[in-house]
């Protein structure tokens, strides 16, 4: 994929002053860079802003990141892309306990508890999709009338059906590796002859291990009886392209992107560091999807450009301008305040940052609802040591898993779960393979054959099932911004208050009981161990679990029916402010059992198309009140 | 009225039969194969992480020429044929000849260096023979292989690997004149499809007519020497001449470029980020006994395996190509071994494979 040279810097803050553009994003990331694409692609004028250093994404580039991870002592999510003190990112290592009642501000997010979250998002051009992990899955129907059929968390304003064609679009435009076979359960259905783009990744041994003893296992829970099952998982990267995709046209898979052509990335090659990066670009980011929205001539950029707030006209309600701070140096906070116009304005930039940025600006909507009911999946892990060699450590981070308990009427009473099989281990959970070495090595003594031997009998032997549990919404959930806390821009940093909601520990609890189960029939050797002192140990029924986030952030700018329940409606856009759309994971008003990535990049397909309505219905920019 | 010319008659190909054109095809493959070992070795010798621009040019070439070398198979299966890279021969002892319009040059396996560019240009210049007469010409020393020699004539040998193609392309279309549909008689499960060979440098075009044959034949003459003339090709890339012809000019093309002036930005490459490996080496060249042998001759024992997998896929598994990638994850890892290691006694030259697989024959599995 061809990034236009020169683009981003082709426009300065001077000549984007000078323009009103049809449309104003704030954000480069995923749902940013579907929106531009869409917008301009229908002949629209488009400004991106994007707070984190930007230049022309070019294969060097992504090989410095490449040789930063590779180099990096301690390997978080974030450690392939540099630190910037003007848009800071929250990092896996910031997150410590809490003490009760006391606010840790210690880093970028300031946590006001009782949990802590150990969420990170990743400010550069294409956002958190570098280094996500690229698993794809749609919602269940259910998950829309979770209200209506269980009487828990919020409906939908729109159903699976209705959404359908835009998961299309996202499954087109991401890319996706999957059979609809596999995924036609719980309600899941496909347009007759829908194929997904490319054809499913392999499951690994290791899942193929856990089947053989696993499937058909039966669970009875709430009076249901669930077969559990072990199936692929639909991702989000490079496989064997299906030829009958499109109606027999097949699809030409996206690899790398640079400036010049590189011919990388067209198939994953199984290399296992899908987070925090992709060695090959075989995973999609947004990059892909930005280079084709540069490449229109329509787009502009303005990097190191952070929104710093949202101008709103008092009469019409209508936003006028957004202001920004803009810096030079990212290791400096001199900078130059500056505004931007647009006919509609899209703020794209993450379900905390959207929030953080409406508050600061003084924007709490008629619902009151900004910022409240956070979302996040939490995530309970469970470890153990199989009876045999089981190939740990191959192919991408999760191939397979069991969904069987994603839905069903258990769900009045407790959360429901997927598991993913973990093929990197025990990573997640106890820093594998690096502290197993450590262990080898120090504490046994071990060198020589002896050495190899025991990585492979303690490593390749590892297996990790996460379960990856729904959150309801829950309104003291929330991001607020104080004026205590600010960043190095003078920008009010985001207060995260969170806590995990019974309905959830229900889950948790069943989760963990489960795991015992399971590992019981693989014959594996129960290592889980959930440590009191663990930032995220909760305790619930007598017992204590450490729980995790997924960085699956959603809900604070929920959708609705009405500007009395929710921030924004089916399109996204907000009911206060007529030319302001919010998208990304804040829109959720559930997040069910599924990584949001789909969901919310269907939802701005969806958006996209309303925006290029209102702007052919609507003919003249807003203009501020003479006041 | 005047009466309308009638059209000319298609050129007369030297490839008058099936057979000759099973011969032909055997040597596009053994042609496609033979530059591979010096992309990789080049390829390999480089210093992770330096000279990326360089690196993936090559790296991409060299995926390209697997392509033809998958394309000419497809070729050979769909008329018919069977393709072995087993066979003692397939792989041609360094240096190797290619032909350069009146004279022939030297292909080495060497280490990245301006003469290793200089020796990729001349491997992909563009070269139409300037008249009929001029395709085929005598070999000035019948003792030296070449890899454009006439199958059918071993004392001959064409002006240019682009008029190789251009006969191979004429004898598909004269033979079938002759024999109609039924040229393309070979099993097309035969024929390796997207699903089990993907790469950057375009897609394996399974061959079933003389459509799909051409089409072939023309994408593998096309993506070397750019016979059709423009630095750009029809899908707008930059023909590899001019990608190589970058690194020594230290500019990139643009378009819009004439072939010799690049008005890019700059393209410095590190000349010095090289393993000093030895040019052409030899399993004589490692002394004997030692642990570079030994790896020496490992190596060639995988790659013997290996195209001894490759032979199957073409021969009714396609399937296994999902396995070759892994087999040349493998290759790189012992390619690796022996480029960082120095020549026992050398004084600070390097090792690198010898791709001599004719000792190794016996020890190859089945």
């Amino acid at each position: 994929m061809i990034f236009p040279r020169g683009v981003i810097r082709r426009t300065d803050h001077q000549q984007a002053a000078e323009t009103v553009y049809d449309a104003v994003i704030v954000g480069s990331g995923i749902s940013g860079a579907i929106i531009a694409n869409e917008l301009s692609a229908a002949g629209h004028r488009v400004l991106i802003l994007e707070a984190a250093v930007g230049d022309d994404i070019t294969l060097r580039g992504y090989e410095g990141y490449l040789s930063d991870f590779y180099s990096a002592v301690s390997k978080d999510n974030q450690a392939p892309y540099p630190a910037n003190l003007n848009a800071q990112m929250p990092r896996s290592t910031d997150v410590r306990q809490l003490v009760p009642g006391a606010v840790d501000a210690s880093s970028y997010l300031v946590q006001n508890g009782p949990f802590a979250s150990d969420t990170t998002y990743t400010r550069v051009l294409g956002g958190t999709t570098v280094h996500w992990e690229a698993k794809i899955l749609r919602m269940l129907p259910e998950d829309f009338q979770i209200r209506t059929r269980y009487g828990q968390g919020q409906d939908w304003p729109v159903t699976y059906e209705q959404l359908a064609p835009y998961y299309v679009q996202a499954e087109r435009e991401i890319g996706v590796s999957g059979e609809v076979e596999d995924q036609a359960y719980l309600g899941i259905s496909f347009d007759d002859g829908y194929v997904l783009p490319m054809h499913a990744m392999p499951l690994s041994y290791l899942d193929r291990m856990v089947a053989k003893d696993v499937d058909g296992t039966e669970v009875a829970l709430d009076g249901e009886r669930y077969s559990l099952k072990v199936r692929s998982f639909p991702q989000g990267r490079n496989g064997i392209p299906n030829p009958a995709y499109d109606g027999g046209q097949g699809y030409t898979p996206v690899g790398a992107v640079s400036t010049n052509q590189v011919e990388e990335g067209g198939r994953c090659q199984g290399n296992n560091n899908c987070v925090p990066i992709c060695p090959v670009q075989a995973k999609y980011h947004a990059g892909k999807t930005l280079a084709k929205a540069l490449s229109s001539g329509r787009v502009d950029m303005l990097p190191q450009t952070v929104a710093s707030k949202v101008h709103i006209d008092t009469d019409s309600g209508r936003v006028t301008h957004i202001e920004y701070k803009a810096y030079h140096d990212p290791s400096s906070p001199e900078h130059t305040t500056g505004t931007v116009r647009g006919r509609i304005f899209v703020l794209a930039a993450n379900a905390i940052e959207n929030p953080r940025l409406m508050l600061a600006s003084g924007l709490q909507s008629t619902s009151g609802l900004v910022g409240r009911n956070l979302m996040d999946h939490a995530y309970l892990l469970n470890w153990a040591l199989l009876p045999e060699v089981a190939g740990t450590m191959r192919g991408t981070v999760c191939t397979g898993g069991i969904c069987d308990l994603r839905g069903g009427s258990f769900r009045r009473r407790q959360a429901a779960f997927s598991i993913d099989i973990h093929n990197d281990g025990w990573g997640w959970a106890t820093g594998a393979p690096d502290t197993d070495l450590e262990r080898i090595v120090d504490k046994e003594n071990r060198f020589g054959a002896s050495l190899r031997h025991a990585l492979v009998d303690q490593i390749s032997r590892q297996l990790l099932l996460a379960f990856q549990t729904e959150v309801p919404p829950s309104e003291s959930n929330r991001i607020t911004v104080d004026p205590a806390f600010t960043d190095n821009l003078g920008n009010l940093r985001p207060i995260i208050s969170y806590h995990i909601p019974e309905y959830t520990m229900r889950g948790v609890e069943y989760g963990r009981r489960l795991a015992q189960r399971i590992f019981a029939r693989l014959g594996a050797e129960d290592h889980t161990f959930y440590d009191p002192s663990d930032y995220g140990y909760v305790s619930y029924g007598g017992a204590g679990y450490a729980l995790r986030g997924g960085n699956h952030l959603a809900g604070t700018h929920m959708m609705g029916t009405s500007p009395g329940n929710s921030v924004v409606d089916e399109r996204q856009r907000s009911w206060d402010h007529q030319n302001l759309y919010l998208v990304g994971g804040g829109s959720l008003p559930s997040i069910g059992t599924s990584n949001i990535t789909l969901t919310l990049s269907a939802l701005c397909f969806k958006s996209a198309r309303h925006m290029i309505d209102q702007l052919r219905d609507e003919t003249a920019p807003a203009r501020a009140s003479a006041a | 009225m005047p009466t309308p010319t009638p059209p000319p008659p298609p050129p007369l190909s030297r490839i008058t039969s099936r057979e000759v054109l099973h011969q032909y095809l055997y040597a596009a493959m053994q042609l496609e194969h033979a530059t591979i070992p010096t992309y990789l070795t080049t390829l390999y010798s480089m210093h992770p992480g330096t000279n990326s621009d360089a690196y993936h040019v090559i790296r991409v070439v060299a995926v390209e020429e697997m392509l033809h070398l998958t394309l000419a198979a497809n070729l050979l299966n769909a008329v018919g044929g069977k393709p072995d890279l087993t066979g003692p021969d397939f792989v041609p002892t360094f240096p190797a000849y290619l032909p350069d319009g009146e004279d022939d040059f030297e292909v080495s396996r060497q280490r990245f260096c301006k003469d290793a560019i200089d020796m990729f240009l001349k491997i992909e210049r563009p070269g139409p023979a300037p008249t009929e007469e001029d395709r085929v010409k005598p070999k000035k020393d019948k003792a030296k292989p070449n890899l454009a020699s006439l199958p059918d004539d071993p004392g001959l040998r064409f002006f240019s690997i682009g008029e190789f193609y251009v006969e191979i392309d004429r004898g598909v279309v004269a033979l079938h004149e002759q024999l109609g549909q039924a040229l393309f008689k070979g099993d097309r499960s035969l024929q390796v499809t997207p699903d089990y060979y993907y790469s950057g440098g375009g897609e394996v075009i399974p061959v079933h007519d003389l459509k799909s044959a051409r089409r072939a034949i023309n994408l593998i003459a096309e993506q070397g020497e750019g016979l059709g003339g423009g630095i750009y090709d029809d899908e707008s890339e930059l023909a590899h001449y001019f990608r190589f012809k970058q690194m020594l000019d230290g500019y990139y093309y643009q378009k819009g470029d004439s072939a010799d002036k690049p008005t890019g930005p700059e393209l410095a490459i590190d000349w010095d980020a090289v393993y000093p490996i030895k040019t052409n080496a030899g399993l004589a060249d490692f002394p004997d006994g030692s642990e570079l042998h030994a790896a020496a001759l490992d190596f060639n024992v995988l790659y013997a395996d290996f195209l001894g997998l490759i032979t199957r896929a073409f021969n009714g598994q396609p399937q296994l190509l999902i396995d070759a990638v892994a087999g040349m994850f493998r290759l790189r890892d012992k390619a690796n071994l022996l480029i960082r290691n120095p020549i026992p006694g050398s004084d600070g030259v390097n090792g690198a494979p010898t791709f001599e697989l004719a000792a190794v024959a016996g020890k190859v599995a089945s």
